[in-house]
């Protein structure tokens, strides 16, 4: 390592003066909600398993239904290292390496019973297919479908090629939305009641306006957030709780928190030398040892894709209880990874510069091939025609076999390095005379 | 196993741009209007599938033509068609072609038809070509098409959704919607304007392409030794590489030869083969699967000339084309399933009377390697025997494959 180049800054771990009450709601939350799968104490309800991207929760939810997110399911695994058993049995089922370890972990768990560490994992009565910017998820729900023998609704989204949707698009999504209130209604036995929809969508719109304003936190100099590997954390209510009053609660805790950051001046970091923006899932199995890789370095990430695959909310969108429909199916269109290429590129130029983003991180994961195919095109663009210092990596998200944390960190030691040198040989040649 | 015709190589390394020269085929396509036996034929085949210069599509713009890439499994190529230009089936660099570049923008896991077909393009071999079409088949191909619009920004490049709810009363209405996107796009490069008469005309074409190539399906199937694997297959992959009016003729003489075969029907197992939907085994490989005893009765090889049966026009072509698509229940892994996968594998084991079923799927596909653990749960239940073995397109060595499907031939021959 270079003379100029500064040691580690931080050691290991996060500072629990950094991340308290929010980080502590959210567990709790995460645990109400597995918990209530559990109760006996009153009848349950109907469980819909539901994907991330293009989600129909508010609907789901006033026809009273529990909707089960297996995607978040397995990252809870994953992040609480047992995702691997349940990816194993999976193999042994005859899934093969290269399926993806979303699918795997969660039908290996499903195959096993569904008991996790963070409770039982309800059978489905329903199974809505929101196919949004991934076709694993067709596949994955086919899987669901046959092994349950639950009725499976295809809920097709169009991908967006366009940054504004054409009236076709609309048009083809109300329809399936209706569709699906009819399903819903002859399962129920419930008259569909828009008036509950249309509350429904007032709390989301109430909780997309504070998960906003906690993003936006990272435009501050130096951020009082840490856009990705805290971001990830406070997904949990936007995606799963979203549409109840405790979803809304929840980001003004967030916020009241990000401000008395500002207020007592208590940042991620001591110091943040590097405003990166992270492109890509992380690696859940490995969440804090990648996490440091990136705190020894003095490098906040500051604005981050992957918080935006259950909708791009920072970029204007919010449900609109006065055009129920209508903005539920826009909402659909507007997961992270149902935008085309060129579409993401614009999303990620904007950032850097709305961001003041020093450089980008692309993870690219083996098991999800939506995200990731493209991304080495990415950062070819990123450093030659827009002129922003990138490194691309790679693991899983999933299979803590592919995360190798040698070759991991000294790719990131390597980069970071360089950026510092080349800092060093700025600021040397601005000081120079003449 | 006997030695295939090598015909041609192609060292693919070529300084960055600098397209090679391939082989020269005659504007009016006459080595192919002129074969008279399936063996010339399926000589020409190999020689065109060996040379990644795309040769029939340098023929056709030698004539003045234009020519669109589609990448597997479907696109509407009737509406290409009715532009005068050729729909043209990209299926990958084949085992010839060398990836230098391609690696480093996808990533490391994923298929070698993404690679090939990228590295194709950033090496010049595409430069035949007026367009791309990239149908959302998975997410790879959904995402090469990003790909393409920046590293060929002056050819237009266009992802098409294929829907897959097909029970909405508007799934029809939206995809007539996509079409009229694609076509806005034909419309530019082809510098003229859609026309439904024309696209009438060309839905004519493809009935006539479909009907002999269902014939040949029918005879694989009913009479799998009169024509063999690789005979089959590239009489069928012609069909996606050669001006329709040119294939047609070619196809129906070479049925006809092929149903007057005189051959032996020998003792050989009947097997579907499953997943090679959209990457493309090696010859070889194809051989191999009957030199070891198997007859292939079932496939999903070449399925663009395979999904619709006839399209009846109809007072709107465009609507018609779109319903062909909506209604017919074609089972792959590249669609929503109709019924459901158990069902559909069992539906089409008894169809071919197969003995036994053989997944060929390629590295990292994730939707043929899904299918496979519901297809073989069904197969189990049942009792059938099966055999799952992956492929690249840069396949070198057969003994390990050779080992896996004798064992696999001989466990049902000797049950």
């Amino acid at each position: 390592m270079s003379d100029v180049v500064s040691a580690p800054a931080v050691s290991g771990g996060v500072s629990r003066s950094f991340l308290r009450d929010a980080r502590g709601l959210q567990r709790k939350l995460v645990e109400e909600y597995y918990g209530a799968f559990a109760s006996v104490d009153q009848p349950r309800r109907p469980v819909a398993y539901m994907l991330v991207g293009g989600n129909l929760t508010e609907i789901l939810r006033s026809f009273g239904y529990d909707v089960v997110f297996p995607e978040i399911v397995a990252l809870n695994c994953a992040i609480k290292h047992q995702s691997l058993e349940n990816i194993l049995h999976a193999e042994s089922l005859g899934y093969g390496l290269d399926v993806c370890g979303y699918v795997k972990n969660d039908l290996g768990l499903q195959d096993l019973g569904g008991k996790t560490s963070f409770g039982q994992i309800p059978r489905p009565d329903l199974l809505v297919c929101s196919f949004s910017g991934c076709y694993v998820y067709v596949k994955w729900w086919e899987a669901l479908a046959e092994s349950y023998g639950a009725p499976l609704f295809m809920f097709d989204v169009p991908y967006m090629r366009e940054e504004t949707p054409r009236q076709e698009d609309i048009a083809y999504l109300v329809s399936q939305l209706w569709e699906l209130v009819h399903l819903l209604e002859k399962r129920t036995g419930r008259a569909f009641d828009m008036n509950e929809l249309k509350r429904v969508l007032a709390e989301s719109r109430r909780a997309e306006d504070g998960w906003v304003e906690f993003l936006r936190a990272g435009r501050l100099r130096p951020s009082p957030i840490e856009a990705y590997f805290e971001s990830i954390f406070y997904m949990f209510p936007i995606n799963v709780l979203r549409g109840t009053p405790g979803a809304a609660d929840f980001y003004d805790v967030v916020n009241e928190e990000v401000r008395a950051r500002v207020r007592d001046g208590n940042y991620p970091l001591p110091e943040e030398k590097f405003r990166v923006l992270v492109e890509g899932v992380p690696p859940y199995t490995n969440y804090r040892t990648f996490w440091d890789f990136f705190r020894k370095w003095g490098a906040v990430s500051v604005v981050a894709t992957y918080p935006k695959v259950g909708g791009l909310f920072d970029r204007g969108f919010r449900h609109d209880p006065s055009r129920p429909f209508e903005s539920i199916a826009e909402y659909s269109l507007g997961a992270y990874v149902n935008q085309s290429w060129p579409l993401r590129r614009k999303i990620i130029a904007d950032y850097v510069k709305e961001y003041q983003a020093d450089a980008v991180i692309i993870h690219g994961i083996k098991s999800c091939r939506s995200f990731t195919a493209g991304q080495g095109d990415l950062r070819d663009w990123l450093i030659h025609d827009q002129g922003v210092p990138t490194l691309y990596i790679e693991s899983d998200h999933q299979d803590p076999r592919y995360f190798a944390p040698a070759q991991i960190k000294n790719r990131m030691d390597a980069f970071f390095e360089s950026l510092e040198q080349r800092r060093a040989v700025a600021a040397a040649a601005g000081a120079a005379p003449g | 196993m006997p030695e295939l015709l090598k015909i041609g190589s192609w060292a693919g390394d070529l300084p960055d741009g600098e397209a090679p020269a391939g082989i020269e085929i005659s504007p009016d396509f006459r080595e192919f209007t002129e074969a008279e036996s399936v063996e010339r034929i399926v000589h020409l085949a190999q020689e065109v599938l060996a040379d990644p210069t795309f040769p029939t599509v340098r023929a056709w713009r030698t004539a003045g033509g234009k020519a669109i890439g589609c990448f597997p499994v479907y696109t509407p190529q009737e509406l290409v068609h009715s532009f005068a230009m050729m729909p043209v089936a990209i299926q990958g660099g084949g085992e010839n072609l060398e990836i230098s570049r391609a690696d480093a923008a996808l990533g490391s896991f994923l298929c070698s038809i993404s690679k090939s077909t990228l590295e194709m393009a950033l090496t010049g071999l595409l430069d035949p070509f007026d367009g791309f079409v990239f149908p959302y088949i998975c997410d790879v191909s959904r995402n090469l098409d990003g790909i393409f619009t920046r590293v060929l920004p002056q050819r237009p490049s266009h992802m098409l959704h294929l829907p897959q709810n097909f029970t909405s009363p508007a799934t029809i209405p939206f995809l007539v919607a996509e079409y009229r996107s694609l076509i806005e796009k034909l419309e530019r490069v082809a510098g003229r304007p859609f026309s439904p008469e024309d696209l009438r005309a060309s839905l004519e074409v493809f009935n006539e392409q479909r009907a002999l190539v269902d014939r040949l399906v029918v005879l694989k199937r009913d009479a799998p030794w009169k024509v063999t694997l690789v005979e089959y297959y590239l009489l069928l992959r012609l069909g996606g590489l050669l001006p329709r009016e040119v294939h047609i003729p070619l196809l129906r003489r070479a049925i006809a030869e092929l149903e007057g075969r005189e051959r032996k029907n020998k003792d050989a197992i009947r097997v579907i083969v499953l997943g090679p939907f959209c990457e493309q085994p090696t010859l070889e490989l194809l051989q191999l699967i009957e030199d070891v005893g198997c007859y292939v009765v079932g496939d999903e090889l070449q399925m663009l000339h395979r999904w619709c049966p006839r399209i009846e026009p109809g007072t709107d072509p465009l609507e018609s084309l779109a319903t062909s698509y909506v209604r017919t229940p074609v089972d792959i892994g590249v669609r929503s399933t109709p019924t459901t996968k158990a069902a559909a594998i069992l539906a089409r084991v008894d169809a071919a009377k197969a003995q036994g079923v053989l997944f060929l799927t390629a590295k990292f596909c994730e939707p043929a390697l899904e299918d496979v653990v519901l297809y073989r749960r069904a197969l189990e239940g049942r009792g059938l025997p099966y055999l799952h073995m992956e492929f690249e397109e840069k396949s070198t060595t057969y003994e390990q494959a050779r080992l896996q499907l004798e064992t696999f031939a001989e466990s049902i021959l000797f049950e």
